[in-house]
């Protein structure tokens, strides 16, 4: 566990905290807030029980604290105990966060009052104990007792930060000229204050800078498997080897925190009333709702089974009323309570070696899964001399092992890759999950550097392939593109891994942060540092510009225009391989009407030899019959699936030939017979299904040729 | 969503397989098998192998094939259809059709042994008799005297499909035959069939030939079927085809089992209809420079499909199909979707979000692969990997001219070893991910099939935040003699070829999964033994690498003794003090008694003979839990339950 903490933040609210300084858009105070709302919030959403804090202010109108009677600790309140802070302690604080009408109150007695309160809280238990204190340094110092101060927070191993806007500070570069000498006197007393404390002092500039970098969380680190790494079969021969060993993560993906799912709660709805709640939740209304006028949503599940005499062929079962079982094929396979573990293979656990492979020829797009490290079994010195010696092994051989993997008994076994990994300082086997057969998909694709016709020749010259011209542009692109060195250490055989942050992970931590104190304002746009390696670096693409230049125009590629997109161009492509003229032989058979059992090929036949507008109409004429016929005679949903498919098509084929208005004028009939339970009685679900599929009508986003506006076709759908 | 599964608490499910949400049709496969029956196809072919005398006959392959095809599709496919029509059969049956029924038969010599649907246990066991001869199973197998009229077939599968797969994004008709020239010179027949053809083709269904040589006779797609077979799948025309036959597939005139492996390696390269993941998107070279190209995923894992909740109230059992709503959870009023807002948990409280707003944190642009710069291939650690790959081709539909940008730049990185650093949208809202995207060769298998196909892979990189730290742990390199013993272990147990091959592992749990099921559905006896070709193969280790490893361990004790001799027993007052203590002293046990088993398990050398001492004696209960817990754990045990539990699994371990 985490340890236990607790922080004091001390806050200068004095008048001249409500300055804005060189040029700055913001006053002193806010500036400090920036800081101090992201370490408070930072700690809130840790949701932790123990990670403790508190708040003082010094240079406050009113006085309130312990100590208040003592004129040495006037103008200082404590604006929170330490305590867990929640979302009230955040609003109420928020509240209270304005410059005062004073400039007096002292610094060091709100340090007092700080030390004071962390002393109770954590008495000599363990915590980590810390007091960040930011002050612009205006205010009145009195410097007495200062050494029993800095005695106090050594004893009891507090960390100390103090900060300030404009505090000199040459390592960071930030000097400030015509600095009051009183500020001049008293950053040099805190910085002199810190220093002796062990702590740390710094400029607040810095201080925000940094907080733009993200942080990761660090998580605590368990093995995932302890056992053993496995030759040969112990319990058979003699020669079998077993090295103790553990397994931790190596990569393991960060989730993003989940928003949950919530409703307003029926009380505060019934207030709304019916018309802003829907406004609400469709998130037109300006202000967000705040917590507590909502409630939680859970899933309900329901279940049916087909019974012929209940009405629409269904009826509700209760949940303990059903088995449990699998499907095999689309027969239901019934498992009994007793037998619930009968379809899991029994294995026991350890990490078995397979043999080996060379890792020169392993393709690493093999690599199915996060990795993991593999190392002996800790304070094993026996172990880690036997892993030491495989680990080198593999590597002068270059070799990876290949091992089945059972991490507890009866779990499902995987394949693992195994590599090696030697450092100075640090030796393990890495780990990767390999696919099993089931995983692979072999879906073809022809070569890359070649084109084979249909009659099986071999060509190396193609529109498809690049010719020398565009190969050496390529190659002289790539070498300009090359990234440099983007490791500190100048290596540049690395990945800048350790600087690129999860965006969707911290953006979002960002903005539930900056909600949280500011609910009004618009969520802030992500880090730039998040989005840092989303485009090439600026240098690199002024260096490369001229090969760009060069390799955009010998590979002469165009962009298709988004109208002529779609089936017509791949007329050509409409013939069998022979290349023979099908059409001809179709004009021979004659086909004059549609059959319903073989409506959409010989629609489309037909359209494709339509000389004129009268001949698509009549072919959508005898498809509607058709479709309505299907629909008519559809016991339930039984012929749903057939009629989607033939209004799929008809409404492609009406783009594609850009006669929209054909479609449109059908399909506004076929919804107006459907709802008025023309066609066979209560059509309603086929309706829903044709909206799901969004087979509604064509729109001028679509065709060019629709006189329908999107508005239009939207209404048109949504109208029951 | 309706759905037969009892609802998953843990919503660890991936991102959804398909992300195509513009299309009407529903993203399913079936498969039509058409089987050509004729007394060439019947007749078997000799084998070659003396040891392997079975005979088998291009007929009796198809069906093993298909039969094959069938159980691997219950696994990876089970919501995909399949069906079998034999043709040229001297019985006819098209459902409630056959010879017996009045009137003409709509299509006279077509056998519609399975029907086209997601196959039933029943359906397996059928096809698994017909495939093993059982009985008068195969008197379905005799040929007519008249051919089959193709164009009655073609139509015949039009029917099935219209009927029985409507509205399936992908509908395949496979047919197996090795007649080159079903009709001759009859230019009525041919033109029937060419009309019949284009029509299957229209309705969106792909022809996919196995044609079969004959003894003497290559099969000559010239004759007949160049005019039956299209260039482009009629769904996706954008779609490179890959038009190579399969080299040696059609040339298999002779030997029944080449036949059989030949035949069933084609098969298996299509299984699975080819499915974009994503298509048309963009692969920015540079500022202003893009070109198309569509994602497939090569490598997923399979898992068996989640338990269902089953009605057995009725004369069979039966799925229920569960349908989810959502109610508020104070007083359980039912919430439309529109309702819904979304919130974090922050503080003890809700910070709110609208849907536009929430929608827009994520929203990090327009779906993308850009290339950021490159890298030297070697700068990929083995390590820095999250998931499976992503595999693109180019594709023309956006950009004309982006299979050659693509093919250049894939033969410039495989060339100079190089890769490039990505930023990568997977989708419209999706995170954003920083990837290495590599050139992947051409690879094909012995048949000379396609195993890998020549494209680029996009390897998803793990942020800052994914990364954990390693365990502080103590270095003990090892001395030269000892890994050069290793070494030599190593190179005994080289896999074949040095390669390590998916497809001749199946997933154990997976396979014993759908056996279990199987053998239930069907009601026959539990099989007793799992076929696990993931077990190491103990006794060709032992034989090849025995030797060397007891030499190994000779050294490895020789090693160790000079380590501990020169290291002093630990004083120092760490945390870690008793685990290294006991460790320790387990080392001194170890070293001090002379056994001839490979001793590395320090760790386990203590316990192990305690606990088998007071198991001889009955006394088991007297040890602790700690030590019971550790002798099972060093067995691969679990170690979960109270001491009774625990002493319970020691005893089932030693007495088996």
């Amino acid at each position: 566990m985490a340890d236990k903490e607790a922080t004091v933040y001390i806050v200068d609210f004095g008048k001249s905290m409500g300055e804005r300084r060189h040029g700055r858009e913001v006053t002193d105070l806010e500036w400090a807030m920036q800081y101090v709302w992201d370490r408070i919030t930072g700690t809130v959403a840790t949701g932790r029980k123990m990670a403790l804090l508190g708040v003082i202010g010094f240079r406050t109108d009113d006085t309130s604290n312990e100590l208040e009677d003592d004129p040495d600790y006037s103008h200082i309140s404590v604006l929170s105990g330490i305590k867990q802070f929640l979302m009230p302690d955040i609003r109420e604080l928020s509240d209270r966060i304005k410059p005062s009408k004073t400039n007096k109150g002292d610094a060091i007695s709100a340090l007092v009052l700080a030390i004071q309160m962390i002393i109770t809280q954590c008495k000599k238990l363990k915590y980590k104990r810390r007091i960040v204190l930011v002050t612009n340094g205006e205010g009145p110092m009195n410097p007495d007792n200062l050494s029993e101060i800095t005695k106090k927070i050594k004893e009891d191993d507090i960390e100390l930060i103090i900060l300030g806007p404009d505090f000199d500070d040459p390592e960071y570069g930030v000097k400030e000229e015509d600095k009051d000498p009183r500020k001049a006197e008293n950053e040099a007393l805190l910085r002199s204050l810190a220093e002796d404390c062990d702590g740390a002092y710094g400029t607040l500039e810095q201080a925000v800078a940094e907080l733009e970098i993200p942080r990761v969380k660090s998580t605590r680190i368990m093995a995932t498997f302890k056992g053993h790494l496995q030759l040969g079969n112990p319990a058979e021969y003699d020669t079998a080897v077993r090295i103790p060993v553990e397994r931790y993560y190596r990569t393991y993906v960060a989730k993003a925190p989940s928003a949950s799912q919530f409703a307003l709660s029926t009380e505060s709805a019934s207030r709304q009333g019916k018309g802003e709640l829907s406004a609400a939740a469709a998130g037109t209304q300006e202000s967000p709702i705040d917590g507590s006028s909502l409630t939680g949503v859970r899933n309900i599940r329901t279940y049916q089974i087909t019974d012929d005499t209940a009405p629409g062929g269904k009826r509700d079962v209760e949940r303990d009323e059903l088995a449990k079982g699998y499907e095999y094929g689309r027969t239901a396979v019934y498992i009994s309570e007793t037998d619930q573990n009968i379809t899991i293979l029994e294995t026991y656990a350890a990490i078995e070696l397979l043999g080996f492979i060379q890792s020169e020829t392993y393709d690493r797009y093999m690599h199915m899964s996060t990795t993991n490290i593999i190392i002996a079994q800790r304070a094993n010195d026996k172990a880690s001399l036997a892993l030491s010696s495989f680990i080198h092994a593999l590597f002068e051989l270059e070799c990876y092992a290949v091992a089945r993997m059972v991490l507890k008994e009866n779990k499902a076994p995987v394949i693992v890759l195994l590599a090696p990994s030697i450092e100075p300082d640090y030796e393990c086997l890495l780990e990767a999950q390999l696919p099993f057969a089931e995983d692979v998909r072999t879906y073809r694709f022809p070569p890359l550097d070649r084109v084979i016709t249909v009659s099986g020749k071999v060509v190396t010259q193609h529109r498809n392939l690049p010719n020398d011209d565009l190969l050496d542009a390529m190659d002289k692109y790539v070498q300009s593109m090359e990234l440099a060195d983007t490791d500190e250490n100048g290596d540049s055989e690395s990945l800048p891994i350790d600087d690129s942050f999860s965006p969707v992970l911290h953006r979002i931590d960002a903005a539930v942060r900056h909600r949280a104190i500011h609910p009004r304002d618009p969520a802030p746009p992500p880090a730039p540092i998040l989005t840092k390696f989303s485009h090439p670096p600026q240098e690199l693409v002024k260096k490369s510009k001229k090969h760009l230049d060069k390799l955009i125009a010998v590979s002469d590629v165009k962009k298709v225009p988004p109208k002529t997109k779609g089936r017509k161009r791949t007329r050509e492509a409409e013939k069998p391989l022979s290349g023979l003229d099908v059409d001809a032989l179709l004009h021979q058979e004659k086909r004059t009407k549609i059959s319903p059992n073989n409506a959409i090929p010989e629609f489309k036949q037909t359209l494709s030899q339509a000389e004129n507008i009268e001949i698509v109409k009549e072919a959508v004429q005898q498809m509607s019959t058709i479709i309505q016929n299907q629909v008519k005679h559809s016991l339930g949903d039984a012929n749903y699936d057939r009629v989607t498919e033939g209004l799929g098509v008809m409404r492609e084929e009406l783009i594609a030939y850009e006669e929209p208005a054909v479609y449109n004028d059908f399909l506004k009939q076929l919804k107006n017979k459907l709802l008025k339970e023309e066609l066979g009685g209560d059509r309603r679900e086929l309706w829903w299904l044709i909206r799901k599929n969004k087979l509604g009508l064509i729109d001028q986003q679509q065709s060019e040729r629709s006189e329908v506006t999107e508005e239009e076709a939207k209404e048109f759908m949504s109208a029951k | 969503m309706a759905d037969g599964n009892p609802h998953r608490e843990d919503d660890a499910v991936e991102e959804e397989e398909e992300i195509d949400e513009t299309s009407y049709r529903s993203v399913k496969d079936a498969v039509l098998f058409a089987i050509d029956v004729s007394d060439s196809m019947l007749s078997p072919r000799p084998s070659t192998d003396p040891k392997k005398p079975i005979q088998e006959s291009p007929t009796t392959a198809a069906l093993k094939c298909a039969y094959h095809f069938m159980q691997q599709r219950i696994i990876s496919n089970p919501q995909d259809m399949m069906g079998i029509l034999l043709y040229g059969t001297q019985a006819s049956k098209f459902y409630d059709e056959d010879e017996d029924s009045r009137g003409d038969l709509s299509y006279p010599n077509c056998y519609l042994f399975t029907d086209l649907d997601v196959p039933s246990a029943q359906e397996v066991k059928d096809l698994r008799a017909l495939v093993d001869d059982e009985g008068e199973s195969r008197d379905v197998l005799s040929p007519t005297n008249e051919p089959a009229s193709m164009a009655n077939v073609l139509f015949c599968a039009n029917q099935i499909f219209t009927s029985k797969a409507p509205n399936f994004l992908s509908r395949r008709l496979f047919i197996i035959t090795d007649n080159d020239n079903p009709h001759g010179d009859d230019k009525s027949l041919r033109s029937a069939a060419t009309v019949r053809a284009k029509d299957l083709y229209d309705l969106g269904v792909t022809i996919e030939l196995f044609p079969i040589s004959r003894p003497g006779h290559d099969f000559d797609n010239s004759k007949f079927y160049d005019d039956i077979i299209y260039k482009t799948s009629p769904n996706d025309p954008e779609a490179p085809a890959y038009l190579q036959s399969d080299p040696k597939a059609s040339t298999a005139a002779g030997d029944g089992i080449s036949l059989l492996s030949t035949l069933l390696s084609s098969i298996n390269s299509r299984t699975v209809p080819r499915r974009t993941h994503f298509s048309n998107m963009p692969l920015e070279l540079g500022p202003n420079f893009r070109i198309s190209v569509s994602g497939y995923i090569l490598f997923r894992r399979q898992e068996p499909a989640r338990s269902s909740f089953i009605w057995l109230g009725a004369e069979k059992p039966e799925i229920a199909q569960g349908t989810t709503a959502l109610v508020t959870d104070d007083d359980s009023r039912p919430v439309e979707k529109w309702e819904i807002r979304k919130a974090y948990k922050f503080g003890g409280d809700q910070v709110t979000f609208t849907a536009e707003e929430q929608k827009a944190l994520r929203d990090f642009g327009e779906p993308v692969i850009r290339i950021v710069g490159f890298k030297p291939i070697a700068a990929l650690p083995f390590w820095a990997n999250v998931k499976h790959p992503y595999f693109i081709y180019p594709s023309e539909e956006d950009y004309v001219g982006s299979s050659r940008v693509f093919s250049a730049l894939h033969q410039t990185l495989l060339r100079d070893k190089k890769m490039a650093l990505v930023w990568f949208i997977v989708r419209k809202g999706a995170g954003p991910v920083l990837a290495a995207m590599i050139a992947g060769e051409e690879k094909t298998d012995e048949n000379g099939v396609q195993k890998y196909p020549p494209g680029m892979w996009i390897l998803p990189l793990p942020f800052a935040d994914d990364i954990r730290q390693n365990p502080e742990t103590s270095l003990n390199v090892a001395p030269e003699p000892l890994i050069d013993q290793m070494r030599v272990v190593i190179q005994q147990l080289q896999l074949p070829k040095g390669l390590y091959e998916p497809l001749k592992y199946p997933n154990p749990s997976l396979q014993w999964h759908y056996r279990i099921l199987q053998a239930l559905a069907l009601d026959e006896d539990l099989p007793e033994k799992p076929e696990d070709k993931t077990i190491p193969k103990y006794r060709q280790i032992d034989k090849r690498a025995g030797d060397y490893v007891l030499s190994w361990a000779d050294e490895l004790d020789k090693q160790y003794a000079k380590v501990s001799a020169a290291a002093p027993r630990p004083t120092s007052t760490l945390v870690k003090r008793g685990a290294k203590d006991r460790a320790s002293e387990q080392g001194d046990d170890g070293t001090s008694k002379p056994s001839k088993k490979v001793k590395v398990e320090e760790g386990s050398g203590g316990f192990e003979e305690e606990v088998r001492k007071h198991h001889k004696k009955g006394t088991l209960s007297k040890l602790t839990v700690a030590i019971l817990k550790d002798f099972l754990t060093s067995h691969g045990r679990s170690n979960a339950g109270k001491k009774a539990d625990l002493i319970e699994r020691v005893e089932e371990f030693l007495e088996a």
